[in-house]
């Protein structure tokens, strides 16, 4: 019952800014051991033949749901300290869609293209340039699209709140809707293996 | 749970014995999920917060637009919010120390599996220029992109994926949607 | 049973571990109910602020000279008073509309009004709401004022103390405020300067005139 250990202040900014970068080494390395410093793992994902995009995220998600949930359950953790970001539905519907665009284009997400490039890989820092790039002609039209940034906000809600669930029940829909996704992951990629790149290497 | 430490770990020690050997195949997708999801749990037990990527790059945006153009950056809210008051840095900010880390963990890991390379990852079908011309565009999309869903594929949706944020789930069935969309008309770039 | 579990390959038992805590998931109960405080009436006729849930002043002005974010300062006076002086970054929510605020449950929040009577009565409506981390800040504004804006001196600071008022007169300097020596005795160090009684502590940010404003301040936690 002390934990988020920061928001219990147990140490202070500038400690915190030394765990930013523990946990990111921590984060960098889980990234670039999955494959994903590689653009051709990570677009294969959208031509079903390599799922470990799907896997890894939906793994690391359903392990730090659980986690949490657990954690939180025998009172370790106060789960109304940790910070969920608002919802504005509609921004990030179209922001999602212009995002999967982006990835299937570039072959990289923010954070996988700085792995990429920390291994040496060019295309990797031209993404992320052109995330560079693509930030400031968003901050360039900010004033204009400031409206639609901000419309349809619906607060800090969860997916329990929203459709008047259990917590522990969205817990479980979640882990089965990601076996269930690993089983067909699985498939698809036996079904495409011929145009694997990781068999390729 | 101590089981699959155990597990994780022992990959990692097996990973450490064969250093020597040239590229290594990348690990099992699921043991690497638990590590990346336990990486996020420490974050969440730790500060109270998820990982991030592209809200460091938008903090050295604005910081190098401050540079250039003082004014402008005083007038927009959008740089604003990332220079912060002026009482600190706003380059001593979590994200950017974060993502700091990433590139010393990508470093790290790679070096361990030999996959360090100077090299361009590209399909077999694409020149090396038209790559480096996509990865470019598509690095510009996915700016504007998380910047219109407040995060990126970790702040938003493996962060707010584990913490059920109904946001972050429509945002990421989005990239799929958008991802497998767009895939067919690209499938010169990587097939 | 056991042998065929060891058996299968990696994935289904990771798999089958997922599921089987997934399972327990539906019976373990809410996550957020480890945390609040169950409140009911006969509860909360019983219960009272205690120490612990009382922020100190000085805890206070150093936690908003860090630019820590991480809570809510709410003042609970009328827009007029707030608009006359009230602390960083803090909102205005006068305590009549208290219960139907949207403050976040995520977030620390402290209480402030002139003395600890108004926000003790807030801090119980909150708590009665779920709120977990609820805080008042100890003496309100008045004992800010005494302890953090103008605080009381000894007239011959001891060596020890020396250090301790460097700072206090810091943070003091940092609200607007000065030391006060507590005799006018005419013995005063230098470097402490006898504030004039007229002073009004100015706030560090223009007030907004009583309107209710985010925190400019609050960070951004996403990506």
């Amino acid at each position: 019952m002390n934990a988020p250990f920061y928001k219990f202040g147990l140490f202070n900014s500038d400690v915190s800014l030394i765990i930013a970068f523990i946990i990111g080494i921590a984060f960098g390395f889980a990234l670039e051991r999955g494959g994903f410093g590689s653009a051709r793992i990570l677009a294969a994902q959208f031509y079903f033949s390599n799922m470990r995009v799907l896997k890894v995220m939906f793994t690391a998600i359903v392990t730090a749901m659980l986690g949490l949930y657990y954690l939180s359950v025998i009172g370790f953790v106060d789960l109304s300290l940790i910070y969920i970001s608002e919802t504005y539905i509609l921004p990030q519907v179209v922001g999602g869609l212009i995002l999967g665009v982006g990835f299937v284009i570039g072959g990289y997400c923010p954070g996988t293209s700085v792995v990429s490039f920390a291994t040496g890989k060019l295309d990797g820092l031209m993404y992320i340039l052109g995330l560079m790039f693509g930030i400031f002609i968003f901050g360039e039209v900010f004033p204009y699209i400031t409206d639609f940034y901000y419309s349809t906000n619906m607060g800090s809600v969860t997916l329990p709140q929203y459709f008047h669930l259990s917590y522990g029940l969205v817990v479980f829909l979640v882990v089965i809707m990601a076996v269930g996704a690993f089983a067909l992951a699985e498939w698809s990629e036996k079904k495409f293996a011929h145009r694997n790149p990781e068999n390729q290497l | 749970m101590t089981t699959i430490v155990q597990k994780i770990s022992s990959v990692f020690a097996k990973d450490k014995e064969l250093v020597e050997v040239k590229t290594k195949p990348y690990s099992n997708p699921y043991l690497t999920g638990i590590g990346l999801g336990l990486v996020l749990l420490a974050a969440f037990v730790i500060m109270g917060r998820g990982l991030g990527a592209s809200g460091a790059m938008s903090t050295l945006v604005a910081v190098g637009v401050n540079t250039v153009a003082p004014e402008h950056t005083q007038s927009n809210p959008f740089y604003s919010e990332y220079l912060g008051d002026g009482t600190t840095s706003p380059l001593k900010d979590w994200l950017v120390f974060e993502v700091l880390g990433v590139l010393a963990g990508g470093f790290i890991s790679g070096s361990l599996a030999g996959r360090v390379k100077k090299g361009i990852e590209k399909g077999p079908n694409i020149t090396s220029k038209k790559r480096l011309l996509y990865a470019f565009v598509g690095g510009s999309l996915m700016g504007i992109g998380a910047k219109l869903a407040r995060g990126c594929t970790s702040g938003q949706a493996l962060t707010g994926g584990a913490l059920l944020n109904l946001g972050s789930w429509a945002f990421m069935m989005m990239i799929f949607a958008g991802g497998y969309a767009a895939a067919y008309f690209l499938r010169r770039q990587w097939l | 049973m056991k042998k065929l579990f060891s058996e299968l390959d990696l994935k289904y038992k990771l798999a089958i571990i997922a599921v089987l805590l997934g399972v327990v998931a539906l019976f373990a109960g809410d996550p957020y109910s480890g945390t609040s405080v169950k409140v009911n009436v006969k509860d909360l006729a019983l219960s009272t602020v205690k120490s612990s849930d009382k922020i100190n002043p000085t805890d206070l002005a150093d936690w908003i000279i860090q630019g820590k974010a991480d809570y809510i300062l709410v003042d609970l006076r009328s827009p007029d008073k707030y608009a006359e002086y009230t602390l960083p970054e803090a909102e205005n929510i006068p305590l009549v509309e208290l219960p139907n605020s949207d403050l976040l449950r995520n977030q620390k929040i402290i209480l402030f009004s002139d003395d600890e009577v108004a926000a003790a009565q807030g801090w119980f409506i909150l708590k009665a709401k779920k709120y977990n981390s609820v805080y008042i800040l100890e003496g309100g504004l008045n004992g800010w004022k005494e302890k953090v804006v103008f605080p009381k001196v000894p007239a011959n600071p001891s060596k020890d103390d020396l250090a301790k008022l460097e700072k206090k007169k810091a943070v003091a300097q940092y609200f607007g405020g000065d030391l006060v020596t507590e005799t006018t005795s005419t013995e005063v160090r230098t470097e402490i300067k006898l504030p004039t009684s007229s002073v009004v502590p100015q706030t560090t940010q223009p007030n907004t005139g009583g309107k209710v404003t985010a925190p400019k301040k609050k960070k951004r936690e996403g990506c």
